[in-house]
């Protein structure tokens, strides 16, 4: 073998390592964004090896879960408050439910998936809290409902993962489970028997619905459509078709109904203002981007988030307030932390940071280094 | 450009996978396969070149100047130039085939990868590469007893054998002897001798390697690309059995 050859082997090699390594499927670096669940004095997030819980006054770091990153094990979804506000529950990425302490930060317990180790079960969204448990969706397309021990109570399997928290339904006393198999269940909380199953909504679904107070269950899908069902009649009461996959949570605010979608190739996603009990649009904005969280709705403005990073605030009649920009990505919803306004942006030097009402920084998590 | 050609990839990739009843395994094999079948006009350039430096290697000139010249690295080298001038072969062209293959072994890796979409970024990062086929998702990324987003482990009484990576050796070492010519260039024991032995020792093992490591996905993209090789060179005839096994010491002296 000449030099040449040898060099340009030992190139190749270099080459196809570094390749292949850039994108690899065994560890992830980010894998999800960040989560975040504000309380009185206390922000908790999750992003990556560790959950924390910071001080909402300065940022500073009370508690971060577990205390040193164990191999593999990460957190996305937003910590959960168990109704008597004593258990904080932290889902992972891989095969467990944490119960951890929201003072110390030290765990209660911890419930383990079985798995049958050809992969990690992932727990994509936060799990829903209600008096008769805690309910955890994961991606081996199984819902898991437990007591407040860490004890399986039962468990319902759907056809494709479960992405989304599921939704507490009072009027039907039931929570409402979508799936990405393209349909919405409604489950019994004590017995987990299905009550019943919606028709194939068209497409994957992996955010959570909202219910309006005239009975209205409106979800998003990846059909490029946003679906309102009846609760009582459990058949379609309107549709609406979005240019691009329509993956936030609606958020409905008195009578309308805020729904959005990605961008597509050539398209920047659409944020539009419906009517909650027709469909019809009321108004549509394109700031550039596209969202994958829902809005939060603050003082008669209305937030949310463009992965071309930046912080959309609009008016009830859909007049751009201001298009702040921000260094990173921003994928999850804004938070309401008292007079502040919390972002998780990813890739940034901050997991977290916290804005005045006039969008000037006050903290971020961790702080910079001096 | 580069994430124009994953695009292409990855919306070729699930084009398949849709049109063979939505089995990812399946889709990357056939995948794979197309993949060869586009770049076999490269293929067949670098198993020309690679015959004629063979037979040129193996000429009486080349050993006569590497003789006359041993201790003269530089004449060596300007002499060896005007005899791949002469007889018409480029010292690149095995390479060169090579190394434009390589964006493809990459390109299709990333492909395998972002169509599988398991976390909410890489489905945001799916979801700038297809303008369609949101109801390909989510894939299916069971194929047998693997699932091809993680790396491969098949339990066998409480123990995970990684069945791809034995297989990726396995197939890459028989198909890196197998397309060595007879009489390759150092069958007289010398530094290329070493080099090449070394090759196809290393080769495979790093191929197991990676196969062990990362999604088993690139674990069957490698043996559905080494089984493909063999069948293409088998097919042309220019597969060479005699190399698979180890050679005995000859027992006649």
């Amino acid at each position: 073998m000449t030099k040449t050859k040898k060099f340009l082997f030992i190139i190749i090699l270099a080459l196809l390592a570094l390749g292949l390594g850039a994108c690899s499927g065994r560890r992830i670096v980010a894998a999800g964004w960040s989560g975040v669940t504000a309380a009185e004095e206390t922000v908790y997030f999750s992003y990556g090896p560790q959950a924390y819980a910071l001080s909402l006054k300065n940022g500073s770091q009370k508690w971060a879960y577990p205390a040193e990153p164990i191999n593999g094990v990460d957190f996305y979804a937003a910590p959960a408050f168990t109704p008597d506000s004593e258990q904080l529950i932290l889902a992972t990425y891989k095969n467990e439910v944490h119960s951890v302490d929201p003072d110390s930060g030290l765990k209660n317990w911890s419930y383990t998936v079985p798995s049958d180790s050809r992969s990690a079960v992932r727990f994509i969204a936060s799990p829903l809290t209600t008096d008769a448990g805690i309910f955890a969706p994961a991606s081996n397309n199984i819902l898991y409902a437990l007591d407040f021990d860490g004890n399986l109570l039962w468990e319902y399997q759907t056809e494709d993962p479960l992405w989304a928290t599921p939704i507490w339904s009072e009027n039907c006393q039931c929570i409402y489970q979508v799936s990405m198999d393209h349909h919405l269940y409604a489950l019994d909380p004590e017995s987990g028997s299905l009550l019943w199953k919606s028709e194939d909504l068209g497409g994957p679904i992996v955010s959570p619905p909202a219910i309006s107070e005239s009975g209205l269950i409106i979800v998003s899908t990846f059909n490029n459509e946003v679906v309102a069902l009846d609760e009582n009649s459990q058949g379609v009461a309107w549709r609406f078709q979005t240019r691009n996959w329509a993956w936030a949570s609606p958020l409905i605010d008195g009578e309308q109904v805020y729904i959005s979608d990605i961008a597509g190739k050539d398209d920047a996603g659409t944020f539009f203002a419906l009517e909650v009990d027709t469909g019809d649009v009321l108004w549509q904005i394109q700031p550039g981007g596209g969202i994958f969280s829902a809005p939060l709705v603050q003082d008669g403005l209305i937030y949310f988030t463009t992965d071309a990073s930046s912080l959309v605030v609009v008016n009830q009649d859909g007049v751009v307030q201001r298009n702040q920009p921000f260094e990173g990505k921003l994928y999850a919803s804004p938070v309401s932390g008292g007079d502040q306004l919390l972002l998780a942006p990813s890739e940034s030097e901050y997991y977290l940071i916290a804005l005045n009402q006039s969008g000037v920084q006050v903290w971020g998590y961790p702080p910079a280094k001096k | 450009m580069w994430d124009q050609f994953i695009s292409l990839m990855i919306n070729i990739l699930l084009f398949i996978y849709n049109l063979i009843g939505q089995n990812f395994g399946w889709a990357i094999i056939i995948f794979t396969v197309f993949v060869r079948l586009v770049t076999y006009p490269l293929n067949a350039q670098q198993m020309k070149s690679s015959k004629a430096m063979t037979e040129m290697q193996n000429s009486k000139k080349w050993q006569d100047i590497q003789k006359k010249y041993k201790d003269d690295k530089e004449t060596l080298a300007q002499k060896q130039m005007e005899l791949y001038k002469e007889m018409g072969v480029s010292p690149f062209g095995s390479c060169l085939p090579l190394l434009i293959q390589f964006p493809i072994i990459i390109g299709l890796y990333q492909a395998i990868i972002r169509a599988l979409a398991v976390t909410p970024l890489q489905l945001v990062n799916l979801s700038k590469h297809v303008s369609d086929g949101a109801n390909l998702i989510p894939i299916n990324s069971q194929f047998w007893w693997m699932e091809l987003s993680e790396p491969e482990r098949l339990p066998i009484l409480g123990i995970g054998i990684p069945v791809l990576a034995i297989l990726v050796v396995i197939t890459s070492y028989i198909q890196t002897k197998m397309v060595s010519p007879p009489g390759a260039p150092g069958a007289d024991g010398g530094q290329g001798a070493q080099m090449t032995q070394a090759m196809t020792l290393y080769m495979p093992f790093l191929m197991g390697y990676l196969a062990l490591t990362f999604a088993s996905g690139l674990a069957l993209y490698f043996i559905a690309t080494n089984l493909a090789t063999i069948a293409q060179y088998m097919i042309t005839g220019q597969a060479n059995f005699k190399n698979i096994l180890p050679k005995l010491p000859n027992m006649n002296r």
